[in-house]
């Protein structure tokens, strides 16, 4: 193949230019991904198809102005010529660009057709863009998830961490909960956001479609073999923009269908897909009201649970109202509701939720007007208040209703009056924030 | 003429010292503000840019929180197009607009010193939101809402900043249409006017249409943000997409009247030291006119992932498209003009072929985003981050330094120093492409742009990257000593300093009398065909 022979030659000349510039091995591949969708290969031939008519047309005219250059020099004696214009030669190089701009366009648009064709799906994945992480929405399945960035990652990306990024394993590039999906099948991704343009971009599937917040994109991909797929948000989405990294783990149908089982039983804690052991890190997978399993006749509320996964989200993860249900969640919520579990576990909300703009010391973050947590006057304040705040959220504070348990959200509340030296106290209940829900 | 001769004599009782800047109306003395000011702004945004090279320099956050990274991306972008391109080309406009069609001076000298004068308070309003309490804007130059709608008190700031640029932007615009329309001395017909001055007028044309465009979305948010309307807030019916299409409404003109204005620098310089008439004059004029056209029917091209419906993606990538056969046009025009020419190497030329060569490599990406499905893989990368400092800086700003370099002796009457000058351009032209052409590498790879931080495979491109960008900025530094040293003294230029320089600006002494054409110039100086000799 012409095509992939000079793209090798291509590569390596580039490859030693670039070595010879810096002097380093190249760890960074310097070309488009093949990607292992069907439109991934279609939009990389695309890509060298266009590159190389660029090459033919750069070779032929800046072969011209450089033989110009070197024997038409006044230096080397050469007299000018007094010619200016030549309506044939005009009319003949503005009919030659528009023909090979005839030949580009025609195979893109046919690309352009079939990837915007999301028709007869065999899976529909809502995508839910926030600041800054993802939701997965499995709407067949009746489950969502929040995905962000890897909490050793998260610590080494901190200002003045002290912590090198070369010493962790895929810095910026993996997350808590990788999104899973089956290879073979033709998967329409549903992109959304909830506060402001995300987009959802992974090069191996060439897709990169913007989450807009109160509109719906759609777009699909398809997936040849199994792996881990790596990608993160394309649209300036503010502070934490770098920080929302992609992943997505494609498996084999059948180890996909076992993940799926597992996630359905494990009431609200995420399922790793490679050891389909229970993961205690990041929050609680939620489970959607029945009448949102559209497309497929009878989802089977799991039996394990009992009605649990059935019943609103809010409810079902709040060990108050359900004790029997929240028995596998994490440590903290299966014991009795306790100052210590509490405080463990609203350490952990904070440091995935709160810290990115709150700062991991809560001191807050003035160059983008975000108050202190430590000594605020919230977090010392009436617990009403605090509580109204972090449910319905103000200016650039997102509500947080709507995205944690009642039990997480009744865990930082208690974390932010008790820790950093903050004098609030007491502890606040699941039912708490379930009675302010309420009442609003 | 006695008219002009009265204003001859009324205007040499100028005032001296800071006054005569303030209160100047002459189009040579805007035209240096301009220039001048543009300068300093390039230093600036450079500043800014500076910072992010730094802050890229390796993986982890060292010197600063992303917030601030994200307001120093916002505001090189910003600071670059409107306070350096931008007046940088208006200020070429009045120096040489006047001069090179016979007149006087600008035709409305007053609201010229005004559109100059407002630029320093709006870039000061600017500026100032990096010290106010909440920070800058964050979000791009492009400040597309919701995200810039989370921004401060440093908003109504920007808003009004932005305001002010756009009122003075299309005083400028007024001003060149009238002088070029009215002007013009006799027997200088349109189709005699030399490049610049065509690329200028239709340039002239585009800013009046669009900025009030962006000015018209900046207020939508103004009204979203302090009085409760919901143009851009899906949950009050309206739609965060609207704002892309109508700000790329006016973007994409903007990204013209930023290289429009170059081609005509560059078709003036080539012909000079080709020592040859420009190629197919009639056919860039035309060019030019088309490229202007098609500007405003390809906007949706920078939003192909925001979700349009296929129709409208197939409309924009084959308008878009479209732009290569004029741009083609003239590329292959300026070949031509340096074919069998008797070519010579000042730095003037050096400039323009360095323009053509590395605008050209910045069309072959423009042509690639065209196609819609690669577009998926290119856009939000660093391949777009190389797509357009090709064009602009290797394009526009290489095209105002050989601009500067080819006046500088009719500004000042002295020769600039040819080797210091030759300094600055190679280490410019050798270490923009070791800054920008890795971008290229990065995107493909899949780095995403305006990233504070980045995973570990893109570290060594960075640091290429960023010793580009290093070396380049401290080679702008030698331009500001040759221009220095140009203004204090040198080898004493002729009026026609450079052997094959055509045009009416070359007729007159240099430097440069205060006032330009007092009376209109014989017309046997206006050559029959623009470049042809005499």
């Amino acid at each position: 193949m012409f095509l992939k022979n000079s793209k090798h030659v291509l590569r390596a000349a580039l490859a030693v230019t670039l070595a010879a510039l810096s002097g380093s091995a190249w760890a960074v591949d310097l070309n488009m991904p093949v990607g292992v969708t069907p439109i991934s290969h279609d939009v990389y031939h695309l890509h060298m198809y266009a590159f190389w008519m660029c090459v033919g047309i750069g070779v032929v005219v800046f072969s011209l102005m450089i033989f110009a250059m070197i024997f038409h020099r006044k230096a080397a004696g050469h007299q000018a010529a007094h010619f200016h214009e030549n309506t044939l030669l005009e009319v003949v190089w503005t009919i030659i660009p528009f023909i090979i701009l005839i030949a580009l366009a025609i195979p893109a648009a046919k690309v352009l057709v079939k990837m915007t064709n999301t028709s007869d799906p065999d899976l529909t994945i809502k995508i839910e863009g926030y600041q800054w992480k993802w939701q997965y929405d499995y709407l067949q399945q009746g489950f969502s998830y929040f995905s962000m960035l890897a909490a050793d990652s998260d610590a080494a990306r901190m200002l003045d961490s002290k912590i090198s990024p070369f010493s962790v394993p895929h810095y910026l590039r993996d997350v808590d909960h990788p999104m899973v999906v089956p290879t073979g099948k033709k998967i329409r991704l549903l992109i959304t956001a909830n506060d402001v343009i995300h987009s959802w971009y992974v090069p191996d599937f060439a897709f990169k479609v913007d989450a807009i917040p109160g509109f719906v994109n759609q777009g699909w991909i398809k997936i040849d073999e199994p792996g881990t797929y790596r990608g993160g948000c394309t649209e300036l989405c503010g502070r934490g923009h770098g920080f929302m990294p992609i992943v997505v783990v494609a498996e084999s149908p059948a180890d996909y269908q076992k993940w799926l089982a597992a996630m359905k039983a494990s009431n609200g804690v995420y399922i790793n897909p490679q050891t389909l052991q229970p993961e205690n890190t990041g929050s609680p997978v939620e489970y959607a009201p029945a009448q949102l399993n559209f497309n497929t006749p009878s989802v089977a509320p799991v039996s394990a649970a009992g009605a649990a996964p059935a019943a609103p989200a809010a409810t079902a993860a709040t060990p108050a109202a359900s004790p029997a249900a929240a028995a596998p969640k994490p440590a903290a919520a299966a014991q009795a509701w306790t100052m210590a579990s509490a405080m463990a576990r609203g350490k952990q909300v904070f440091d995935n939720n709160c810290a990115s703009c709150h700062m991991p010391d809560g001191k807050g973050n003035s160059a983008m007007g975000v108050p202190a947590i430590a000594g605020g006057p919230v977090p010392n304040g009436p617990l009403h208040e605090h509580i109204e705040l972090v449910l319905h959220g103000k200016g650039i504070m997102p509500a947080w209703g709507n995205i944690l348990s009642d039990s997480d959200l009744a865990a930082v509340i208690t974390f932010e009056r008790n820790a950093f030296g903050n004098h609030g106290g007491g502890l606040v209940s699941p039912a708490d924030i379930a009675k302010a829900k309420t009442a609003h | 003429m006695s008219t002009v001769a009265v204003a001859h004599e009324f205007h040499a009782e100028q005032p001296r010292g800071i006054w005569r800047w303030i209160t100047t109306t002459n189009h040579k003395d805007i035209g240096t503000l301009y220039l001048c000011f543009s300068l300093l702004m390039f230093f600036v945004g450079g500043a800014f840019a500076m910072l992010i090279r730094a802050e890229l320099w390796t993986p982890g956050m060292q010197l600063m929180d992303p917030e601030f990274f994200n307001e120093m991306t916002a505001f090189h972008g910003l600071v670059m197009i409107f306070g350096a391109i931008m007046p940088a080309f208006v200020g070429l406009a009045n120096w040489m607009i006047p001069m090179m069609i016979g007149a006087p001076d600008m035709a409305l000298p007053r609201m010229n010193n005004w559109s100059f004068w407002i630029l320093p308070f709006a870039f000061i309003l600017l500026l100032s939101t990096l010290f106010m309490p909440g920070g800058a804007a964050g979000a791009g130059w492009t400040m597309y809402p919701p995200l810039f709608l989370q921004t401060g008190m440093a908003l109504p700031f920007q808003i009004f900043a932005i305001h002010l640029m756009g009122i003075s932007s299309v005083m400028g615009g007024i001003n060149i249409i009238a002088t070029v329309l009215n002007l013009r001395a006799p027997g200088m017909s349109l189709m005699k006017m030399p490049m610049f001055v065509w690329a200028w007028l239709i340039t002239a044309y585009l800013l009046i249409a669009v900025m009030p465009v962006l000015a018209g979305a900046v207020t939508m948010m103004l009204m979203d943000k302090y009085f409760g309307t919901s143009f851009f807030n899906a949950a009050g019916g309206g739609d965060p997409v609207l704002y892309q299409h109508v700000f790329w409404f006016f973007g994409h003109p903007e990204v013209y009247i930023m290289i429009l204005p170059a081609f005509g620098i560059i078709s003036e310089i080539i012909p000079t030291f080709a020592r040859k008439p420009l190629f197919g004059y009639t056919s860039m004029v035309f060019a030019i006119a088309s490229i202007a056209f098609l500007s405003f029917i390809v906007w949706a091209h920078h939003m192909f992932t925001v979700g349009m419906p296929l129709a409208a993606d197939l409309f924009f990538m084959f308008t878009t498209m479209l732009i290569a056969v004029p741009t083609g046009v003239k590329v292959f025009n300026w070949t031509a003009t340096m074919w069998r020419g008797a070519l010579t190497f000042e730095t003037p030329m050096l400039f323009a072929i360095a323009f053509v060569f590395l605008f050209t490599i910045g069309g072959f990406s423009g042509v690639m985003m065209a196609l819609v499905p690669a577009d998926w893989q290119y856009h939000q990368t660093y391949f777009i981050v190389a797509h357009f400092h090709y064009v602009l800086v290797t394009g526009a700003a290489f095209a105002i330094m050989g601009a500067v370099y080819y006046w500088l002796p009719k500004w000042t009457g002295h020769m600039y120093n040819e080797t210091l000058a030759k300094w600055h351009f190679w280490l410019s032209a050798i270490s923009a492409n070791v800054l920008y052409f890795p971008m290229h590498f990065l995107g493909l790879a899949g780095m995403p742009r305006r990233i504070p931080d980045y995973p570990l495979q893109f570290t060594d491109l960075n640091q290429v990257v960023s010793v580009g960008a290093f070396v380049f900025g401290a080679a702008q530094l030698l331009f500001v000593a040759c221009i220095i040293l140009c203004v204090r003294g040198g080898k004493k230029a002729e009026a026609r300093a450079w052997e094959g320089a055509r045009g009416l600006e070359w007729t007159l002494p240099s430097p440069a009398p205060y006032h330009s054409f007092g009376e209109p110039p014989a017309p046997n100086l206006i050559w029959t065909h623009p470049y042809q000799d005499g």
